[in-house]
């Protein structure tokens, strides 16, 4: 199923960042508060393979099993496919932890940085220079 | 559970995005070197004698294979800090800012009309058609990700936005009838051998890159695309006696042929813009 792609069909993929013009969307900064960093734990009920940004929407439960609806962003489909990325690799129906920034205004919207799922495995998706890092 | 780390550069360094294309680095991997190389070699011909423009233009030879399920990634996005840095969305920012001071090959705008770019460069966050999903149009989008020549017809595919262009090539005249389009109505001639391609009837709603950089509904373009060998050159001029003291020329691109003689191009997933009702700052690129 998955490996529809893996078939040698996708020569494409690699093909042409012509997709959207990777981040040159908008700002970050102008929507997202990285000051404001929020852990999401909950099940992905759809997955928005769209440019410019990929969505994943998550409802999340409280204590009482009161639900609230989120949408968390991340880089455009063109990047994450050329990181091996596919979009049913994105958690759809599954129960997932996921750390991301919130939206400035406010709204039950973020930017993703790392989801993790059940069984362990991660997917981090974000920014900067590895190389910098701190050892 | 395995662990595997794609780091920075990786998610761009198949093929430069148009952002940064459209400043003249399209080359791609390799550069300079790559693509005298592949200049060297023969130019095929068509059975009337012309340059055959046919093939796939850019990426990479090797489909990206998918990660398998339950597999670990990283996946970074190219910002010249630590992935820590708290300061990495002005980062991102501020770079580009930095590059487009550098822009060496600006628009000749009338004087009168530098506070309006300004302006719109500013505010591009709200103005740029692009990032509402809009076509890029031409001549933004560039040099075609695919080119399929036939006697008397080119056609140009774009894997952004999945675009095409008919390019008819047996002399007739501009269509008098033709809507006004992002695209524009275009024909092509071969002035020895290089395809040059004449539009018009551009609308006015498109951007000529992200800086502010708008036109009028006087805009008339001329690209041509010279293949050399595995390497194909795109340039572009630029003419709007409404906005434009001179007609501009753009930063020439040149693309090598894909190596992979199978390769394809890939739907473009549709683009569906969900961020301007949340942006609460001019902050911007």
């Amino acid at each position: 199923m998955k490996r529809l792609l893996g078939t040698g069909v996708a020569l494409a993929i690699a093909l042409l960042g012509a997709a959207a013009p990777a981040l040159a969307h908008h700002s970050l900064q102008s929507e997202y508060d990285i000051n404001q960093s929020i852990t999401l734990k909950g099940t992905v009920t759809k997955v928005d393979w769209v440019n410019p940004h990929v969505y994943v929407y998550l409802d999340v439960k409280d204590d009482k099993g009161a639900v609230t609806k989120w949408a968390v962003t991340t880089l455009p489909p063109g990047n994450l496919r050329r990181g091996g990325l596919t979009r049913d690799l994105l958690g759809y129906g599954e129960t997932v932890s996921i750390l991301a920034f919130r939206a400035r205004d406010g709204a039950n919207l973020a930017f993703l940085r790392t989801i993790t799922f059940a069984d362990g495995h991660k997917l981090e998706i974000w920014l900067g220079d590895a190389s910098k890092e701190n050892p | 559970m395995t662990k595997l780390f794609i780091v920075a550069g990786l998610a761009l360094a198949i093929a430069a995005p148009p952002a940064f294309a459209q400043r003249g680095r399209g080359a791609g991997a390799g550069g300079a070197d790559a693509n005298a190389a592949a200049a060297a070699k023969p130019t095929p011909r068509a059975p009337d004698g012309h340059p055959d423009l046919t093939g796939v233009w850019g990426g990479a030879a090797e489909p990206v294979k998918a990660l398998a399920p339950g597999e670990s990634t990283r996946i970074l996005f190219p910002v010249r800090t630590n992935p820590e840095d708290k300061r990495i969305f002005d980062e991102m920012d501020l770079a580009a800012k930095e590059r487009q001071a550098a822009e060496p090959n600006k628009p000749p705008y009338k004087p009168e009309l530098a506070s309006k770019v300004q302006l719109l460069s500013d505010k591009r966050q709200f103005n740029d058609p692009s990032f509402y999903c809009k076509p890029l149009g031409v001549p933004r989008m560039g040099p075609p990700s695919q080119v399929v020549q036939t006697p008397g017809l080119v056609v140009l595919l774009y894997q952004g936005r999945n675009t095409f262009r008919t390019v008819p090539t047996d002399n007739r005249p501009h269509n008098a009838d033709a809507d006004w389009t992002w695209n524009g109505d275009s024909v092509g001639r071969w002035d020895g051998d290089t395809l040059v391609i004449d539009t018009t009837r551009l609308v006015e709603d498109s951007w000529l890159g992200a800086d502010g950089w708008f036109h009028s509904n006087k805009m008339h373009v001329v690209e041509r695309l010279t293949r050399k060998g595995d390497t194909l050159t795109w340039t572009a001029t630029v003419d709007d006696p409404g906005v434009f003291t001179k007609p501009w020329e753009m930063t020439p691109r040149t693309q090598r042929l894909n190596p992979n003689p199978r390769a394809l191009l890939e739907e473009d997933p549709p683009c569906l813009e969900q961020d301007g009702p949340h942006i609460v700052t001019d902050d911007h690129h």
